[in-house]
Order: C-alpha cells, then sequence, then structure tokens
C-alpha cells in the first residue's frame, strides 16, 4: 500500500471546505463556552493543535517526497509550499527572516478556517486560529526541531493580512517520545 | 415562525427569522420612517402565508424562492422572497421609484440570501440573535448606495 502523493489536489478534492469550516467553528465555540476565557481557550487550541502536529507529520512525511531539510530556509519553505498547500489549499508567503536566519513569517492572504467568521466584542484577545500554532510546532518537534509559533496579525482582529511568526530555538538532540501535553 | 425582513428605504429591508415573525434585521434610510415600515412589513407578513401556502397545494411544483411583488401601496412597493427554511425577506420600495425592474429586485434578494447564509455560517451567530455583522451592514450599504442613483 501506497499512501497517495499529496499536493493541492487533496484538499481540493473535498468539493468545497463548508464543513472542515464550520466544524472548526463549532470546535472554537464549543471551547468559548467551556473556558469562557480567551486566555485560555488560546491555550486549548495550541494543545489540541500540538496532538495533531505530533500525528500529522508522519502523514505528510508519507505523502509528500520531501527528504530531510538542510536548514531553517528549507523548512519555511517547504511548510508554505508543500504542507499549506496539502492542508489547507493555500501557499503562504515566506517574509521578514530575521538577520540570524532563524526566525520568518508566513503571510496568509486567505484562511479557510475563518471564511465567514467575525469575532464578537467580547472575544477581542480570542486567536481563533492558533490551532495551527500548535499543528506547527508539533510537527516540527517531531523532526527534532523546537519552534516558537505565535500569530503576529490576524485579519479577525483587524489586520489586513494574517502573519505567523516561526522561530527556531534549537535543534533537540535526544530522542524524546512523543508526549501528549 | 421568524422571519428576515430587510427594509430598504430607498427601499427598507428586513430580515425576519424562521420561527417568531420577529425582525433580526432592519435597515431603513432615513430611519426615522421605521416604525411605519414595521407596520407595512407586518402586513406583508400575511400575504407572504398565503403565497406559501398556495403553492404549497400544488404538490408537484417547486415553489419559487422569489415571491415578487406582494401588494403596493399608496407610497410603497412591498416585495417578498422565502428560503425553504422559512426565512422571509422584504424589501419595501418607495412607489415613485418607478425604474426599479424585476431582474433587480431578484438581485438584491439574493445578494440578501447569500449575506444572511453567511452570518448563519459564522460560529459566534446564534440563530435567532438580531444580526449585526459588519459583512452585512456593508453589503446593505451597498445595495442601498447602488441604488440611490434610481431616487431622484
Amino acid at each position: 500500500y501506497v499512501r497517495p502523493q499529496g499536493g493541492a489536489q487533496d484538499f481540493k478534492k473535498w468539493g468545497n471546505s463548508e464543513l472542515f469550516t464550520l466544524t472548526y467553528g463549532a470546535l472554537v465555540t464549543q471551547l468559548c463556552k467551556d473556558y469562557e476565557n480567551d486566555e485560555e481557550v488560546n491555550k486549548q487550541l495550541d494543545k489540541m493543535g500540538y496532538n495533531i502536529g505530533v500525528r500529522l507529520i508522519e502523514d505528510f512525511l508519507a505523502r509528500s517526497s520531501v527528504g530531510r531539510c538542510h536548514d531553517f530556509r528549507e523548512t519555511a519553505d517547504v511548510i508554505a509550499k508543500v504542507a499549506f498547500k496539502m492542508y489547507l489549499g493555500i501557499t503562504p508567503s515566506v517574509t521578514n527572516w530575521s538577520p540570524a536566519g532563524d526566525e520568518f513569517s508566513l503571510i496568509l492572504e486567505s484562511n479557510p478556517l475563518v471564511d465567514f467568521v467575525e469575532l464578537p466584542d467580547n472575544h477581542s484577545t480570542l486567536i481563533y486560529s492558533n490551532l495551527l500554532c500548535g499543528v506547527l510546532r508539533g510537527a516540527l518537534e517531531m523532526v527534532q526541531m523546537a519552534v516558537d509559533v505565535r500569530f503576529a496579525q490576524d485579519t479577525l482582529r483587524g489586520d489586513n493580512v494574517t502573519e505567523i511568526r516561526m522561530k527556531f530555538i534549537k535543534r533537540i538532540e535526544e530522542n524524546l517520545p512523543a508526549g501528549d501535553e | 415562525m421568524e422571519i428576515c425582513k430587510v427594509f430598504f428605504h430607498l427601499s427598507v429591508s428586513v430580515i425576519l427569522s424562521p420561527l417568531q415573525n420577529y425582525p433580526l434585521y432592519i435597515r431603513s434610510v432615513p430611519s426615522q420612517s421605521e416604525l411605519k415600515f414595521h407596520y407595512t412589513v407586518h402586513t406583508s407578513l400575511d400575504v407572504v402565508e398565503e403565497k406559501i401556502s398556495t403553492a404549497g397545494k400544488a404538490m408537484a411544483e417547486q415553489r419559487e424562492l422569489y415571491l415578487g411583488l406582494l401588494y403596493p401601496t399608496e407610497d410603497y412597493k412591498v416585495y417578498g422572497y422565502v428560503t425553504n427554511s422559512k426565512v422571509k425577506f422584504v424589501i419595501v420600495v418607495d412607489s415613485s421609484n418607478t425604474s426599479l425592474r424585476d431582474n433587480e429586485i431578484r438581485s438584491m434578494f439574493r445578494k440578501l440570501h447569500n449575506s444572511f447564509t453567511d452570518v448563519m455560517c459564522n460560529p459566534f451567530y446564534n440563530p435567532g440573535d438580531p444580526i449585526q455583522s459588519r459583512a452585512m451592514f456593508t453589503m446593505v450599504s451597498g445595495l442601498k448606495s447602488d441604488k440611490c442613483g434610481w431616487l431622484v
């Protein structure tokens, strides 16, 4: 059994992504009801994302034919051009590299998670798509990279674009078992 | 059943929710005549109900969503549109505005329907709440300004 090759087709085969978008929306609003506190919801989304990421990386590596990345720049390209395209059908641009080459931004022109979403005023500190940060963090941890991922800009909170900032912390030397947080 | 009324004053647009016949969204210009429109729209509900039930009897045919001109008053023309989920849209147009064609009204309803669908898809919107969507506001403003040229 060979896993089918990845690509934008995987996501587009869904036909339309409404069910995906609405499912994510139901998840976020349920968390808001359960925790009643944006900070806590953000944390939960990150945690859930992490648990997805540590698993999703296996699917990603099996589907795509990318080999080991030689440096962080290559990692950035693979994330933007292969992974985002495969799972969300979008290709963010990679920009704003730090001089040391250890930090960059992903600029998303659109985001299928937030179609139709309008944040009410009482949730102004909610990072709606925070699941993505956890996914990226968990996935990279499984390939021995510790990273910090956060939203620097968010169209839901009034910015023109959505910007995810990723910073390389360190290489993980020991083989730690994948821990559910 | 709530009826979504969309009042345009130019028209008044009112979106009425499908369950209890109260308005979810009303936009009119100028707003001082809003009360008068509430009355006009409320009476138009009877016509809407009548149209839906008559169509129901001809079981073989599919009822069209656009109901057309519900009834003309001396000052206004009232148009209706009902979805299969019983959400009702009402547009009230100034009678002096004779240049608005049927297909333009249809297109206004289509845009309203699409906007309403987007509002429903917002996970933070609870069905039955008054609609406070910015996107809806922008769309309706666009509709009214489109039609401003006709109001001379």
